[in-house]
């Protein structure tokens, strides 16, 4: 589903940030990229999200090649991902039912389908009592789930994530951990970005772990 | 394309509008003004050639003839007279009819029966279509005639017409000059405000383009914007139009009855005042597409 060839990465000026990084994720799998802050987790999700571009080497999802995607087939390619930010980008001034609606909206889709969905995907994440709240009225952890309701509400292939519980406490982050590992009971590509050790520790997924530009990858995901 | 995606679009460009509701009046009276403008001067303009229009047909010259002038010499003139062009219509008034009417219109009957005999000439009153001529051809055609052995003095009151005529060219040139300068200041009102609209709604951008909005998707709002804040503006200014010509009604009312006749402002027709908000529309909508052309497209890298 997700694979790197060779793939270096760096910005205009800068040294690399990426060398030469190989990935084999496959459909349905769950892994966590780690390694410390500054190490390239960001920029590898960005890369994905087709926010940045390959320096060098080959990037394809679904067998899609990046580096061909054209510029007017982004926004399609985008609708077959979610993605969860550290800080939920959620727009402060919309309800939560417009917040997770938008990723409907933007595909076309028509109200009465728009509506279920997002009914259905906002008590997935355990506030579907809640639609006409604004996210300011909410705590970290709920802000975070309807991220992540804005993020599967189009049922994904892939999900990314990144440093979704960075700002959690360990009880809350469980809970979103739980979420995101409810998904990939049901088929989805998970790949989630942290750097934090402890929850490495606990969670028995998968590392693939990125040093000095270096991704260290397990036999399996080669 | 379907139907609800542009439906959902226009809600959306609605209620950002609606969230600011004194910058969008702002924004529409200022368009509004300056549409009025050049809009207003337009109708001044017609108004004035209408005018223009019913006076044209009573512009006449009168060829006062010598009292000696032989029989074929008034028949030469009337024959050149006739076939002058621009000339529609040549009425000979021989000095009987003319006492006749002068009598008529006269109480001083008595005065001149006092005289004798009959102190008025024989002429020829020529009715000209002034527009046919520049204005120093004109004069040179009623000095020409003036100039025939038959008359003795030629009396005008074509040459303001004429004048007039070309004033009016002028000043449509000039309405025509400032309706350009002002449509591209309506355009770069609009593209201001839609630019400040775009700055406040980064962040929206910014997360429908990750999750997949396309370029057309997220600039669709903002054109609607500019097209809708277009026509409020094209239909406000209308509005002024119509009561400043409402305003002026009244004074044009008492100057006409100085003159005698009657002469009843148009402002605009309903097919005007409907190209009017159509085009002013369009410049709305104009505006939004050059802000949003150079202001999205680095979301797009
Ligand atoms: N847009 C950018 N331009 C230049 N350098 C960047 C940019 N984004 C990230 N970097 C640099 O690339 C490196 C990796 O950053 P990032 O991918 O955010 O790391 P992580 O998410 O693992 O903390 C850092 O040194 C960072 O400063
Ligand atoms: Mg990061």
């Amino acid at each position: 589903m997700i694979r790197l060839i060779n793939v270096t990465k760096h910005y205009p000026g800068r040294h690399h940030v990426l060398r030469e990084v190989n990935l084999h994720l496959r459909k349905g799998e769950m892994a966590l990229l780690t390694g410390p802050s500054g190490a390239g987790k960001s920029t590898l999700l960005k890369m994905l999200l087709r926010l940045e571009g390959v320096s060098n080497g080959t990037l394809m999802v679904n067998g899609v090649d990046l580096a061909t995607l054209k510029r007017r087939h982004i926004p399609a390619y985008r609708r077959r991902i979610g993605v969860v930010f550290q800080d939920h980008k959620l727009l402060m001034d919309r309800d939560l039912f417009a917040n997770v609606a938008l990723t409907l909206q933007v595909a076309g889709l028509p109200a009465r389908q728009v509506q279920s969905r997002v009914r259905a995907a906002l008590d997935k994440v355990g506030l579907g009592d809640r639609l006409r709240e604004y996210p300011a009225t909410l705590s970290g952890g709920e802000q975070q789930r309807v991220g992540i309701a804005r993020a599967i509400v189009h049922t994904p292939e892939i999900l990314l994530a990144d440093e979704p519980t960075g700002n959690l406490d360990p009880r809350l982050s469980n809970e979103i951990l739980d979420l995101f590992r409810d998904f990939h009971h049901h088929g989805t590509t998970v790949l989630i970005a942290t750097h934090d050790q402890g929850q490495i520790d606990r969670l028995g997924l998968p590392v693939l772990r990125l040093e000095g530009g270096r991704l260290h990858t397990p036999e399996d995901y080669q | 394309m379907n139907l609800h995606i542009r439906i959902e679009a226009a809600r959306n460009a609605l209620s950002a509008l609606g969230r600011q509701p004194i910058s969008t009046a702002m924004t529409i009276l200022a368009l509004a003004i300056v549409i009025a403008l050049p809009v207003g001067l337009f109708t001044v303009l017609t108004n004035m050639e209408n005018l223009l229009g019913s006076w044209r047909n009573q512009a006449q010259i009168s060829l006062f003839l010598h009292k000696d002038a032989s029989p074929q010499a008034i028949n030469r003139l009337q024959h050149t007279l006739a076939k002058t062009e621009g000339v529609v219509g040549v009425r000979y008034v021989s000095a009987d009819a003319a006492l006749a009417e002068f009598q008529k219109h006269s109480g001083m009957v008595a005065a001149i029966r006092t005289l004798g005999e009959n102190p008025l000439p024989a002429s020829f009153v020529v009715q000209l279509d002034p527009l046919r001529y520049p204005p120093s051809a004109l004069q040179q055609l009623i000095s020409h005639w003036a100039q025939d052995p038959a008359v003795a003095t030629a009396q005008s009151d074509l040459h303001w017409v004429a004048r007039l005529q070309a004033i009016l060219a002028l000043g449509q040139r000039a309405a025509l000059i400032l309706a350009v300068l002002l449509a591209l200041g309506a355009v770069l009102v609009m593209g201001n405000t839609i630019r400040l609209h775009i700055a406040q709604r980064r962040d929206e951008i910014d997360v429908a383009s990750l999750v997949g909005a396309t370029r057309a998707f997220i600039r669709r709002p903002f054109l609607y914007q500019g097209l809708l804040q277009g026509a409020v503006a094209g239909l406000v200014a209308w509005g002024i139009v119509v009561a400043a010509f409402y305003w002026l009604q009244g004074p044009v009312d008492r100057v006409s009855a100085l003159y005698g006749t009657q002469f009843s402002l148009v402002a605009l027709t309903p097919e005007q005042g409907a190209v009017l908000v159509i085009a002013s529309a369009l410049l709305g909508w104009l505006g939004s597409l050059l802000a949003v052309g150079r202001h999205l497209d680095h979301t797009f890298a």
